[in-house]
C-alpha cells in the first residue's frame, strides 16, 4: 500500500518540478528500491539519483495565440468547435499555432477547438477541449475569454488506445513582447514610429530586425536585390529564401520578431529615375536608415531627406568590413552626407565590394574589381550602432531610459576598427592590451567635424559662388539659346 | 519632371563661371524645342588640334553624373587606327560608355561625383583627357600612362 506521507511529498516535488521552481521535497530515483521516492530537500538520499526538471520535460507542447482565440470567441460558442492549423516542430514535441508566426513548420497539423464537451467528429485525432475553471487566468493553460470566464485548455492527441495530452500555452503576443522590454523602453513608446530602411543587405536588414524588436511599429523598406545562396553567410535570411526579394525576406523577419508591426517592401531601385517614389517613402518615415553601399546612393538619399529635413543614418562598412564608419545627419545641426563627402574624402570612398553589382559600378572592362565582402562578424558591430543611433532619434521628444545617451551620442560621426589593415592609416594601431590612451581596434569613436556652410545639399552652395563672382543668383542671365540639337 | 529653379539657376550660374574664368571657349547651352541642356565648345589641344566635347545635362543634374563625350573628330581614332569607341570601358584609355561612336571621357566614376564639382572641372580633365591622348598618338602608349586615376577631390 502506498505511503500517504510520501505521496503527498510526491505531489508536492511534482508540482515544483512542473513549475520549474525549488520546493520543500524533491524527487529521487531509489536504486535499492528500483522506484521512484520522494525525500526532503537538503536530505541526502544514498543510492538515489535526483531528478531533475529536465527529466521530466517529457510532454509535448501545443502554444495557442490569445488574440485569434479572442477574435474567434463567438464563433467558436456558436458552433462549438473552431479548427486551428498547428506548425508541428521536432517530430511533434512542439505544436504553435500557424497564426502566431508568418514562417510556419513544414508539417501542419490540424486540430479543433472544441468548447466544452462538445463530440469531437469521428477521426479527428488532434483537439484541444476548453473548459470553466475557476483557475487565476494567469495560470499557464488558462484563457481569460471575451464572456469573462476564465476556461483551462486541455489537449488530447490520439485514439483512446494511444492518448497523450501535450501541454497547452496561450500566447499573448504584443503583452508578452512589451514585458520584456519594460524598464529600458515602455511598451508603445515606438508603436507608431516609422522608419525607412533603404537597403536591407546584412546591415540595414539587421537593424531593421533590432528595430522591431525594440518595438517600432511600422517600416517601410526599400532594396531591389534578391537574396542570393552567397548572401547568407551575412544576411540574417537564410537558405530556404534563397531567390525571394530581400525586402519581402526581411518583411517576414520583422514580423517573427514583432507580428503587429506594419511593413510594406518597395522592391525598387535608388537611382534618379525613381526619386518621385522614394521622396513620396522619405515624407512618411520618422527617421531613414540608409544601408546602401555606395556613394550615389547615399548622397541621393542624403539631398532628398535635407530637402524633407528628415533625419537619416548613414552605415557602411570598408573593404572586406576591416572596419566601418556610421554618420547621423540631422538636417541643419549636422553636417551632412554631402559635407562628409567633401571633408573626407578618403574616408567616404573607403567602401566594401560586397556584390558584383557593386564590382561592376567601378570596374572596367580592362581591369576588373573583386567581390571583397567582409565577415558577417566584422558587418554586425556597425549595424548596431546605426541601430542605436536610429533609436535615438525615433526616441527624440520622449521620455525614456535612453534619453540620457542623447549626452553621449553627440558626435555626427562614428568609426569603428576591426583590425589594423595592412596599408591603412590604421595599421600601426597599438594592441589592445598595450594602449592607454591610444585609439584601438574594436572601440567606438565618435568623431566632430564642422558643417559645410557652402556645402551644395545642406548649405548655401549656390548663393556663395553667385556671391564669388559678384552675381545676385535672382537675376542671373539666362544661359545662350541653341539653335539645333547636338547628339 | 522638368527642371527645378535651383537647377536652372545652377546651370546658369555654371555658364558665368566658365565665361569668368577663362573657359569661354566652353558654355552651357538650353535647347527650348524640348527644354533640355547640354554644355560643350571647341577645345583646342597644346598642338593646335581641336575636338568638340558635349555634356549632355541629365535630369538629376547636380547629383546626376554629367558624361562627357567628343563629338569631334568623328571616329576619334587611336595609335592603332582603330575607334576609340570600339574601347567600351577602359581603364588604360580612361574611357567609359560611349554613344552612337563618341567615347565618353571617363572624368569621374558615378560612386566618385557629387554635386560639389563644376562643369569648370569636368572640362578640365577633358582638356587633360585630349592631351594625353595626343600623348598616345605620339607615342603608342596608353592614356593611363600619362594621367594618373582621376583625383578624388573637385
Amino acid at each position: 500500500m502506498s505511503d500517504p506521507q510520501q505521496q503527498q511529498m510526491i505531489r508536492e516535488a511534482m508540482k515544483s518540478i512542473a513549475e520549474r521552481k525549488p520546493g520543500r521535497t524533491k524527487l529521487v530515483y531509489d536504486k535499492t528500491k528500483r522506484t521512484i521516492v520522494a525525500v526532503a530537500e537538503g536530505v541526502q538520499a544514498p543510492r538515489a539519483l535526483n531528478i531533475t526538471a529536465d527529466d521530466a520535460d517529457m510532454f509535448a507542447v501545443v502554444t495557442l495565440s490569445s488574440a485569434w482565440l479572442r477574435d474567434n470567441w463567438a464563433l467558436l460558442k456558436q458552433d462549438g468547435r473552431i479548427p486551428a492549423s498547428l506548425s508541428s516542430w521536432d517530430d511533434g514535441d512542439a505544436m504553435t499555432h500557424s497564426v502566431l508566426g508568418v514562417q510556419p513548420s513544414p508539417h501542419i497539423e490540424s486540430s479543433l477547438i472544441l468548447f466544452t464537451e462538445t463530440t469531437p467528429p469521428a477521426g479527428q485525432d488532434l483537439r484541444i477541449i476548453l473548459t470553466p475553471t475557476a483557475d487565476s487566468p494567469d495560470r499557464p493553460g488558462t484563457f481569460a475569454a471575451p464572456d469573462g470566464q476564465t476556461y483551462r485548455a486541455v489537449c488530447v492527441r490520439g485514439t483512446n488506445n494511444a492518448e497523450e495530452k501535450p501541454e497547452v500555452y496561450f500566447a499573448d503576443i504584443q503583452p508578452e513582447l512589451a514585458t520584456r522590454r519594460s524598464g529600458i523602453l515602455e511598451s508603445a513608446i515606438l508603436q507608431d514610429k516609422c522608419v525607412l530602411v533603404i537597403g536591407v543587405g546584412t546591415g540595414g536588414a539587421h537593424a531593421a530586425v533590432e528595430l522591431a524588436k525594440c518595438g517600432v511599429g511600422r517600416f517601410i523598406l526599400v532594396d531591389r536585390d534578391r537574396l542570393g545562396v552567397g548572401n547568407v553567410v551575412r544576411h540574417p535570411g537564410s537558405i530556404s529564401q534563397v531567390g525571394r526579394y530581400k525586402v519581402n525576406v526581411v518583411q517576414d523577419l520583422i514580423h517573427e520578431k514583432n507580428p503587429a508591426a506594419q511593413v510594406a517592401a518597395h522592391a525598387l531601385t535608388v537611382s534618379h529615375e525613381s526619386c518621385e517614389q522614394i521622396r513620396v517613402l522619405i515624407a512618411q518615415a520618422d527617421v531613414v536608415i540608409c544601408g546602401t553601399d555606395n556613394r550615389p546612393s547615399k548622397l541621393l538619399i542624403n539631398q532628398m531627406c535635407i530637402e524633407q529635413k528628415k533625419p537619416a543614418i548613414y552605415g557602411g562598412a570598408f573593404r572586406r568590413a576591416y572596419g566601418g564608419q556610421v554618420l547621423r545627419v540631422r538636417p541643419g545641426e549636422s553636417p551632412c552626407q554631402q559635407c562628409f563627402v567633401s571633408a573626407m574624402p578618403e574616408a567616404a570612398a573607403d567602401e566594401e565590394v560586397s556584390t558584383s553589382a557593386d564590382a561592376d559600378e567601378i570596374a572596367y572592362s580592362d581591369r576588373p574589381v573583386a567581390v571583397e565582402p567582409g565577415l558577417s562578424l566584422d558587418v554586425l558591430p556597425i549595424a548596431n550602432m546605426l541601430t542605436k543611433l536610429a533609436l535615438l532619434d525615433l526616441l527624440a521628444g520622449k521620455e525614456s531610459s535612453l534619453s540620457m545617451l542623447e549626452r553621449d551620442f553627440d558626435a555626427p560621426w562614428y568609426l569603428w576598427l576591426n583590425r589594423p589593415e595592412p596599408g591603412t592609416q590604421y595599421a600601426s594601431w597599438p594592441p589592445l592590451s598595450e594602449s592607454s590612451d591610444e585609439m584601438t581596434i574594436h572601440r567606438w569613436y565618435g568623431i566632430y567635424f564642422e558643417r559645410d556652410p557652402d556645402c551644395p545639399a545642406c548649405g548655401n552652395f549656390l548663393g556663395s559662388l553667385a556671391a564669388h563672382y559678384g552675381l545676385d543668383l535672382g537675376s542671373l542671365e539666362e544661359v545662350p539659346a541653341l539653335p539645333g540639337k547636338e547628339g | 519632371m522638368g527642371w527645378t529653379l535651383e537647377q536652372r539657376q545652377r546651370l546658369a550660374l555654371e555658364h558665368q563661371v566658365l565665361q569668368r574664368e577663362g573657359f569661354d571657349q566652353f558654355g552651357v547651352y538650353h535647347y527650348a524645342a524640348d527644354d533640355s541642356y547640354s554644355a560643350g565648345g571647341l577645345a583646342t589641344a597644346n598642338s593646335g588640334y581641336q575636338y568638340r566635347l558635349w555634356i549632355p545635362i541629365p535630369s538629376g543634374y547636380p547629383h546626376q553624373r554629367p558624361p562627357m563625350y567628343i563629338t569631334s573628330p568623328d571616329p576619334l581614332l587611336m595609335f592603332d587606327m582603330k575607334p576609340v569607341s570600339s574601347l567600351g570601358v577602359s581603364h588604360q584609355m580612361h574611357t567609359l560608355i560611349p554613344l552612337a561612336g563618341w567615347p565618353q571621357i571617363c572624368h569621374w566614376r558615378d560612386t566618385r561625383w557629387h554635386s560639389g564639382i563644376l562643369l569648370q572641372k569636368v572640362f578640365l580633365k577633358g582638356l587633360l583627357w585630349i592631351e594625353a591622348y595626343e600623348q598616345h598618338l605620339t607615342t603608342g602608349r596608353s592614356i593611363a600612362d600619362f594621367v594618373s586615376t582621376m583625383a578624388e577631390r573637385a
